[in-house]
């Protein structure tokens, strides 16, 4: 049977006869294409062709880290910290704060079990004397000894302006911003007209009420507490001050470094809002047991 | 967001700051005298005409003849000053310029506003001729007692420092 060959069949048939090695590489070719097209577009296949490469590329610069952007790290911490001194003193005043603090609780309460061994059996004793001469009954008396203290307000203050940043309080009171000044004038006084430049008034106390003054470098937080309010107390509220006061430095800094500009960056801070620094003293202070 | 700024009012004694200070806050005046004892803090917020509304907080600082001895504690952080004369005793201005260079000294590059206080003791043409006679410059001339231009002092400030925020 005659077969009739249409010019592009007749022009493969002479291409076989007269090429047929590139034939077979041109099939080769393609072949090899079409599993790479495969390769690259199924995922799995592709990691577990590159995840390798990537990983050993990754760890070498991991190593070469210090080498590489060490210098430029330290060179941009140290300018940083330079320009923003007061910022970087304050964030790491609560954390410095808590070991010193940590440290200085531990000596204390070794002394104070020690002291209360010695002190125990007469505190029983003046209980038991004070109930059996018509004062109030044993356990009025350690009730009062145990009522724990409240908060009742806490203040962020401006430490030099005395201008208020941010409050929380249960009760109301006059205008916060009124006695943020006042609580400045009084702390500014009592440690200019004792010349004790680096102590700070720490407690203002009246009758059942008691004023805890946490200075930092910029700011100082006050809390008003009521009811008995001992070391113990103290220590717990500290802690709770630091912390609050650790998380509002953390805003503070990355107000401050996002902005290149030292000029700015001092204007920035300012720029946090009092809404946000209340909820953060709400939420550190609202339902705290101290 | 309003901004909160820090005004301290200084004088020598009895020039009438507390005065000044309760007229612009609270609209009233009284005749009797009480000394101010260390400082006394007050607050007002103003709405100035662009809007925007600060909150003056006002610090009385007790009145001394001698501004070297005023409390740096007190000072720090202020934005803003009002020095207050009595132009009915010239001891209180005779010696205004060395006393603004010591406010300056003491707080340097904030504004400051200078006021002849009690101007309804004095008849206003012998007030002029008077301060005119010390080389006495001022910003305002007020009365306490009547409030005439007071409210216009703390604007001024207040406005100055807005644009200075």
């Amino acid at each position: 049977m005659e077969t009739k060959l249409d010019e592009k069949d007749k022009l493969e048939l002479l291409k076989d006869i007269l090429f047929p090695d590139d034939r077979e590489a041109v099939q080769d070719i393609s072949k090899r294409i079409q599993l790479l097209e495969h390769l690259v577009n199924d995922q799995k296949l592709l990691a577990a062709k590159v995840d390798p490469l990537v990983d050993d590329k990754l760890n070498t610069f991991t190593k070469n880290i210090p080498n590489t952007l060490g210098p430029t790290i330290t060179a941009t911490l140290k300018k940083e910290i330079k320009n923003h001194k007061d910022d970087v003193v304050d964030a790491l005043y609560p954390v410095l704060g808590k070991m010193v603090k940590k440290y200085v609780a531990q000596e204390i309460k070794i002394l104070s079990d020690k002291i209360d061994n010695q002190l125990g059996f007469i505190k029983r004793f003046k209980r038991k004397m004070r109930s059996w001469f018509g004062g109030p009954t044993e356990e009025q008396l350690l009730m009062r000894e145990l009522a724990s203290a409240t908060i009742e307000q806490v203040l962020l203050i401006e430490r030099d302006t005395g201008i208020l940043k941010a409050s929380y309080s249960v009760t109301n009171t006059i205008d916060e911003e009124m006695i943020s000044g006042m609580l400045t004038a009084i702390k500014g006084f009592v440690e200019d007209a004792f010349h004790q430049k680096n102590q700070k008034l720490e407690q203002i106390q009246y009758e059942l009420y008691n004023i805890h003054l946490q200075s930092f470098v910029t700011h100082y937080v006050a809390v008003v507490i009521s009811g008995n309010y001992h070391l113990k107390s103290k220590n717990k509220l500290q802690d709770i001050i630091f912390n609050f006061y650790y998380n509002f430095m953390a805003l503070n800094l990355d107000l401050v470094f996002k902005s290149k500009d030292p000029e700015k960056a001092g204007k920035e801070v300012r720029t946090i809002e009092k809404e946000l620094l209340e909820k953060e003293l709400a939420a550190s202070f609202g339902n705290a047991k101290i | 967001m309003q901004k909160s700024k820090k005004v301290v009012i200084l004088g020598h004694f009895g020039v009438g700051k507390t005065s000044l200070i309760r007229r612009f806050v609270t609209d009233q005046f009284s005749d009797k005298y009480k000394v101010t004892i260390g400082v006394h803090i007050t607050k007002k917020v103003v709405t100035l005409p662009t809007d925007d509304t600060i909150s003056l907080i006002l610090w009385d600082l007790e009145g001394t003849d001698a501004l070297e001895e005023i409390r740096d504690a007190y000072l720090l952080g202020t934005h803003g000053i009002v020095f207050v004369f009595d132009v009915s005793r010239p001891s209180t201005f005779q010696h205004l310029n060395s006393d603004l260079k010591i406010v300056a000294k003491k707080v340097p590059e904030r504004p400051l506003l200078v006021v002849g206080n009690k101007k309804d003791l004095v008849p206003e043409e012998e007030l002029t001729q008077l301060l005119e006679n010390h080389q006495i410059s001022y910003n305002y001339l007020t009365s306490a007692k009547t409030g005439d231009t007071v409210e216009d002092v703390f604007m001024e400030l207040a406005t100055l420092l807005n644009s200075d925020a």
